[in-house]
């Protein structure tokens, strides 16, 4: 009996024993546990902070694309737009200047082209051509300016004068197809402000 | 912009390489357009470059290629060359001569500006000293780009100093403030496939809306290359000064611009200077470099990052050499690092921004940025010295200190120079890769920052 006693003291002593390494591996894998998951939080915060912030710079890039292109080609559209409708005014203005009224101050108008031209070239010894239009005009306005004459061949132009000097050096294009191209950017603008573009 | 136009002279004396010589000329201006016609009726762009004893010398700007003495006429158009200007010309791509290369049409001008440009009046100029992010954290950590500086890219053929430049382009802005911000983006020589890449670059990116593109492609002519700088600085001037913008000018290949400039004054049979190129380069360069900064009054900024290609990779070559005379400062592309794959590959001991310490700093970057970047450049360096010494008395050698400097120039080199060409860092991302590389050194190393910095920022690993 007596052994037997003993035998259940040893067998509970290392029972007891034995729950207690458990039980301290019990805990302090808890306290591990813990620790590791108290160590990964700002971890994982930083982690999270950083997914977060990439997914928002991304973001930020494709709309940074979208709304880019978006615009740049909604900005074409409305100057091709722009674009089609100045040409239709310039084609418009062609087309009144070419069949405009020769009578009245057309005439002073070839004048002030003549002189313009023989003080541009610096000589009175010119040669001038002008379209079938306007052949008579300038003939008749040859008589004030001495040293000027009338070339036999045509030019295609919707009016004004071609100016040459009579050596051939020197040539000054005052038609006003010529006097229009040079002022077609300011045209354009001038017509663009109608349609509210520009100032 | 006249209507009375120019008188058009048909006695051609000479062509000589890009130069015609017109005879019997009355009149004609110093920098005069000039419209040369051909026997076909195609029409080139040229400016005058001397007038006298009545002859007047044409640059032709796309080259006399196929003009003859008979038949070529020359009509002085009586303006110099103009830039139509507006704000309509953001997101638009022009020819190395600014015209329409996107398939639209001219933009409608508010005003057409020469594109000479007027020297800035030192007088009215305000000393620039506000931060550009340019999202490369190589050059915003430690060569910080400032409003109205004149930063250069010294690079070698070959490396990737055109992705750096079109990464800058497309990520560059002013941080914190709303203020206007674009992009005029000007390469002069460059290969087809190169221009493409920088307009789809910035088309892609978002970035087109608020840029303008002149690009002078490999296979235009030379002489056109003399433009394309001046017509991108004639915007920049506008879209700053006039509509307030920050403008941040880039333009790709300086080196370029000094070869075109050298044809014609070969062409000119001026007297050289050093390796044939003129003796006024230096004056020409700071024509074009010297239109970047701000003026007193005046809202908006022209910040320059002009890009060259240094032959056989040598800086004292005269136009890098030039260059450093006029710019504040220089960004040097290493081909060691470019060989090792790195990109950037910006060699910082040779680079350094000089108006960077005024850009810096609290209410600007950040209160600790100047003396971080201090302690960067210092162990960056003792890094490579250290390098050295392993090379000969092996790693084995070396002290744990050492060994710690060899592993924040490792680390410098791949978590901080390195970065991916869409990849944009702000300048607090920049700064704390900053303090990554310095926290690897123990505490008793770091000599270039105060104490209540480190107690802030270093984080031992």
């Amino acid at each position: 009996m007596a052994s037997n006693s003993a035998l259940e003291s040893t067998i509970d002593k290392i029972l007891k024993n034995t729950e207690q390494d458990i039980l301290a591996n019990i805990k302090s894998g808890l306290d591990d546990s813990q620790q590791n998951l108290d160590a990964a939080v700002p971890k994982l915060e930083s982690e999270y902070d950083k997914i977060i912030s990439d997914g928002k710079k991304e973001a930020d890039k494709i709309e940074k694309q979208i709304t880019g292109s978006a615009d740049i080609e909604a900005r074409n559209k409305q100057l091709m737009a722009l674009e089609e409708a100045v040409d239709k005014v310039f084609s418009k203005l062609l087309d009144q200047v070419a069949n405009a009224d020769r009578s009245g101050d057309y005439s002073n108008l070839i004048k002030t082209l003549i002189d313009e031209a023989t003080k541009i070239l610096g000589t009175s010894e010119i040669i001038i051509s002008t379209n079938v239009k306007d052949k008579d005009i300038v003939q008749s306005a040859l008589s004030q300016f001495s040293g000027a004459e009338l070339s036999s061949d045509t030019i295609d132009c919707l009016g004004g004068i071609k100016v040459k000097s009579k050596d051939g050096a020197m040539t000054f294009d005052n038609t006003i197809d010529a006097r229009i191209e040079r002022m077609k950017p300011l045209i354009r603008k001038e017509i663009a402000a109608k349609f509210g573009v520009g100032n | 912009m006249t209507v009375e136009g120019g008188v058009q002279y048909s006695k051609i004396a000479e062509i000589k390489g890009p130069l015609v010589v017109v005879d019997d000329v009355e009149s004609a201006a110093f920098d005069e357009l000039v419209e040369i016609e051909t026997t076909e009726g195609e029409k080139r762009l040229g400016k005058v470059l001397e007038v006298g004893n009545g002859k007047a010398i044409v640059q032709v700007f796309e080259g006399t290629t196929g003009l003859s003495i008979s038949g070529t006429k020359a009509k002085f158009v009586g303006k110099v060359m103009e830039m139509p200007v507006s704000k309509e010309v953001l997101g638009r791509v022009f020819d190395g001569l600014g015209r329409p290369k996107d398939g639209l049409p001219d933009p409608i001008a508010d005003k057409f500006v020469d594109i000479n440009g007027e020297p800035m009046n030192p007088e009215q100029r305000e000393y620039p000293k506000d931060f550009i992010q340019t999202g490369v954290s190589v050059i915003d950590g430690l060569m910080t780009l400032v409003r109205g500086q004149k930063l250069p890219i010294f690079s070698g053929s070959g490396m990737s100093h055109n992705l750096l430049a079109a990464q800058i382009a497309r990520q560059a802005s002013v941080v914190g403030k709303q203020d206007d911000f674009a992009v005029v983006f000007a390469a002069i020589g460059v290969q087809y496939s190169e221009a493409e890449y920088f307009r789809r670059s910035l088309e892609e990116s978002g970035a087109l809306k608020r840029s303008v593109l002149f690009l002078n492609t490999a296979d235009d002519p030379a002489i056109e290359r003399i433009i394309t700088p001046r017509v991108a600085l004639t915007v920049a001037e506008y879209l700053a000064f006039e509509l307030g913008m920050h403008v941040l000018v880039v333009i790709t290949d300086m080196t370029n611009y000094a070869e075109a400039l050298r044809e014609i004054s070969a062409a000119r049979e001026e007297v050289p200077g050093r390796k044939g190129y003129p003796g006024y380069l230096y004056t020409d360069l700071s024509t074009l470099y010297e239109r970047a900064g701000k003026l007193n009054g005046k809202k908006g900024s022209v910040t320059q990052v002009p890009i060259l290609s240094m032959p056989s990779d040598d800086i004292t070559h005269p136009i890098p050499d030039l260059t450093g005379y006029i710019t504040e400062g220089q960004i040097v592309v290493g081909r060691d690092l470019f060989r090792q794959g790195v990109y950037p590959p910006i060699n910082i001991l040779m680079s350094l921004s000089r108006l960077m310490k005024d850009g810096i700093g609290e209410g600007s970057t950040r209160e600790d940025h100047s003396e971080v970047s201090n302690q960067v450049y210092d162990a960056y360096s003792r890094a490579q010295e250290v390098r050295a010494l392993a090379g000969i008395v092996g790693k084995a050698g070396l002290t744990e200190i050492d060994l710690k400097y060899m592993d924040v120039g490792d680390t410098f080199e791949k978590e901080f120079l390195t970065q991916a060409t869409d990849e944009n860092r702000t300048i607090e991302e920049t700064l704390a890769l900053m303090w990554k590389i310095v926290s690897k050194l123990p505490k008793n190393e770091i000599t270039k920052i105060k104490d209540k910095y480190v107690e802030k920022y270093y984080k031992e690993e």
